[in-house]
């Protein structure tokens, strides 16, 4: 078969110096023609400054979610048939249970790793929203929001709805007597809807609270429909970043027209697959280490029992404070009821929250009339007003989220409850207008501090020889200086012949 | 309708008047105050046990109420006079508080299980007789010297129900689950820890209170809390006492530190604290800094 004048050593030559690979490599290209979009995509730029990898936890955690998620649902049975329980944990032997409580505690006792999935998987949800807001404010506080990518924050807007949608739909999946309350007054919450509500209520839940069906429509809403929209916005989300570019902060060699960083390959790939096994690691950790929604201790949803001291998850948390502390006004008119308690509240102060984080480009734009395109960072000093707008809504979230804990503190601090319920409306309605001009003040400061922001220079102090002191700052470090960068040029393997202009009259289109 | 509206403006100007908040009044016709005899626990038990023609023990196969010995009256007056008589005076009916139109409670008729229970509780004597709510403390007295006290105020007006002693052997922790979620868990949360009620009242933790004190509040409803009698059977109230000292008090509770059992409030700052801002973190310290 081998010619006398081949040898394994010169096959190997003319395989090329990545051997086969190299040779299965152009296979594929020559078929499918990769080699040049998989070269842009290896180049991209990514800018290093540490800010930008809050969004890399999301989309990390959103994988952990997944994973665990599929481990989960193998075992995991949504159906509301009552079954008895026996199983390792006995205060719950001989009891009867909806099947899918059943299963989330066999879950939890009787398969290996079962509970550590279950623990990762919901702090992975509470982590993966927790940076999602805080990768939003990033993104809030700088201006990155502002166009050509005003798009890209709306998915953004849409993908942390969905996910607390979704956070709420899995932590009701357990069946057991907390989250059971929670579907309860999710039904409320739709019931309070004017002139839909009803109706909306019944459709999605088959009828009249709890039903039967609504454990399976939420498995399936929870594991299949949200997951998979959220699938493709994150695929359209980072579609749009490579599409558009990463923003970056000013400094130097950076202008509105280029991008400073490190290539997606060699170092960008290496730092965020070190920054995923870390927060899988981190989120393992949690899992193992920490106990989370322990609904062994719960017993299973029944109507008529209830527990004292239930809250949401954090993320919700800002809906049930703002439940808890609403004064009970309601309409009755027209033989018709709205428990405005229940409407302003859940409904109508949700819808100006996310309303107003969907229309923030727009109206941005509108009050500064900038039309600009803009790739480089404000600090959030740069913009006073923005940033005191944004901190005022964080602390009316914050104020909302403490209120939904009204029970917790006033047994903590041995207070009156009533008395913590006027404290926390008090401080809901203050505490905007109070973070607003204090965060104004800080911005419009530090603007103003010459050199905030930037690296300090050392002072040279020398003593004369008559004893005098004299301190003299030091010259400017080298990498200080305002010097364009000379950076190594991104590899052109790939020569691009100019085609030829097309004659009149026929289209054509490159291959 | 409107009757009910005017009501409940009566009711909410009389919560809303600062005079009543500073009146002892206020305290002393406050629910927790509020007694009358106890028809409860009457003997309609499997086993009665008597002497010289009184009842000093009856109950069934779940639970036990004895008599305190009647040889330590003596005994409890002097300890009541000591301790008590303040308050609710030389023969146990209570004494009007001073500068208004409330008293203490009487104690005469309310069986010996009350008077056990907040004697042993630690509750009385109490430190703040005015307070809206007496504290679980170290008890003052012992066991001895409780069920002194209290044969002497049974010897007043002998009446029910007496103090338990709950044989656990025989308790169902699931059947006690069962129960304990549908009558208990509304206020003193299904995990036990108790949580605040409206106005400074609370309900207590469970996560340190022996099997007879348990019962006993079971029975006699102290303070805020329901009276259970007919519609818990000694049967039932073994079990939830049964599930409240094993699981309550020493859950089984895999699955890491418990963060205190206060729920998703603190598992959502650790989530932020722990997960986020040690990530942020990291990606400091991985990421430029500029």
């Amino acid at each position: 078969m081998s010619d006398a004048t081949t040898t394994p050593r010169s096959r190997r030559q003319a395989r090329g110096r990545y051997g086969r690979v190299s040779q299965v490599v152009t296979e594929i290209d020559e078929r499918l023609g990769v080699a040049r979009g998989g070269r842009t995509f290896l180049d991209k730029i990514f800018p290093d400054h540490w800010s930008f990898m809050l969004g890399e936890i999301v989309l990390y955690s959103f994988v952990v979610l997944l994973v665990t998620g599929v481990f989960l649902s193998l075992y995991y049975v949504p159906s509301a048939t009552v079954v008895t329980y026996h199983g390792s944990y006995l205060p719950l032997d001989g009891m009867p249970m909806s099947q899918a409580y059943a299963s989330t505690v066999n879950l939890s006792f009787a398969v290996r790793a079962g509970l550590l999935m279950r623990q990762m998987h919901h702090w992975a949800a509470d982590i993966f929203i927790g940076s999602m807001v805080v990768h939003m404010a990033r993104v809030f506080f700088t201006g990155a929001f502002r166009k050509p990518r005003e798009l890209n924050w709306t998915i953004g807007v849409t993908l942390l709805t969905l996910a607390i949608v979704n956070g709420f739909l899995g932590y009701s999946l357990p069946d057991d007597l907390v989250s059971g309350t929670g579907i309860r007054i999710a039904y409320s919450i739709l019931l309070s809807i004017p002139v839909i509500g009803t109706y909306l209520a019944f459709w999605i839940f088959g009828g009249n609270f709890p039903g039967t069906v609504i454990l399976e429509r939420f498995f399936i809403l929870h594991v299949l429909i949200v997951p998979l929209l959220m699938l493709g916005l994150v695929g359209a989300h980072l579609a749009l970043l490579v599409r558009q570019k990463h923003t970056q902060f000013p400094g130097e060699g950076r202008r509105e027209d280029n991008v400073v960083g490190s290539p997606m390959f060699p170092v960008f790939m290496a730092k965020t697959t070190g920054f995923l096994l870390i927060v899988a690691g981190v989120i393992a950790l949690l899992g193992g280490l920490a106990q989370i929604n322990p609904i062994w201790q719960f017993g299973p949803y029944e109507a008529s029992r209830i527990s004292y001291a239930v809250q949401p998850d954090w993320y919700m948390g800002f809906l049930d404070g703002a439940l808890r502390i609403f004064p009970s006004w309601s309409f009755h008119s027209f033989g018709h009821t709205i428990p405005l308690e229940v409407t302003i509240p859940a409904v109508v102060l949700p819808g100006l929250l996310f309303g107003l984080a969907y229309a923030w480009p727009a109206l941005e734009r509108r009050v500064t009339k900038d039309n600009a395109m803009h790739h480089l960072l404000d600090r959030p000093s740069d913009r006073p007003r923005r940033t005191a707008a944004g901190a005022a809504v964080l602390a009316l979230l914050a104020t909302l989220f403490v209120a939904s804990s009204t029970d917790v503190i006033a047994n903590f601090f041995h207070v009156s409850l009533n008395t913590v319920l006027w404290t926390m409306r008090v401080l809901v309605l203050v505490s905007p207008f109070v973070a607003y001009p204090i965060a104004y003040r800080i911005a419009k400061e530090m603007h103003a501090l010459h050199g905030a922001g930037r690296r300090k220079t050392p002072n040279v102090v020398t003593r004369t020889g008559e004893g005098e002191y004299r301190a003299e700052p030091a010259p400017a470090f080298a990498d200080d200086a305002e010097v364009p960068l000379a950076p190594t040029p991104v590899p052109d393997f790939i020569a691009e012949e100019q085609p030829a202009p097309p004659p009149r009259g026929t289209r054509t289109t490159d291959r | 309708m409107r009757a009910t509206w005017v009501l409940v403006g009566a009711v909410g100007l009389a919560a809303l008047s600062p005079l009543r908040a500073l009146s002892v009044a206020g305290a002393a016709t406050h629910p927790i105050y509020q007694t009358g005899r106890h028809d409860a626990g009457t003997p309609n038990s499997d086993v009665v046990t008597r002497s010289h023609g009184h009842i000093t023990s009856y109950g069934d196969s779940a639970i036990t109420y004895s008599a305190p010995p009647s040889a330590l009256k003596a005994l409890g007056y002097a300890l009541y006079l000591e301790n008590c008589a303040t308050c609710h005076g030389t023969q146990a009916n209570g004494v009007p508080v001073a500068g208004t139109s409330g008293a203490y409670p009487n104690l005469v008729g309310l069986g010996p299980a009350t008077i056990d229970f907040w004697i042993e509780s630690g509750r009385m004597p109490s430190a703040d007789p005015r307070s809206v709510q007496a504290p679980r403390r170290p008890p003052r007295l012992n066991h001895r010297q409780a069920l002194a006290i209290a044969a002497w105020i049974n010897s007043l007006d002998p009446s029910y129900p007496y103090i338990p002693t709950v044989h656990l052997r025989g308790g169902n922790v699931a059947t006690g689950m069962a129960l304990f979620a549908l009558n208990c868990a509304a206020c003193h949360t299904i995990e036990g820890d108790g949580d605040a009620l409206a106005r400074s009242t609370f309900a207590p933790s469970l996560r340190n209170i022996p099997a007879t004190q348990v019962a006993e509040a079971i029975r006699t409803g102290p303070g805020n809390m329901p009276r259970f009698t007919g519609n818990l059977s000694d049967y039932q109230v073994r079990d939830i006492v049964k599930f409240v000292t094993t699981e309550i008090q020493h859950p089984r509770n895999p699955g890491g530190f418990g963060l205190g059992g206060l729920g998703p409030v603190a598992e959502g700052f650790v989530a932020l604290l722990l997960g986020v801002a040690f990530l942020a973190l990291i990606a400091f310290w991985v990421g430029e800094r500029q």
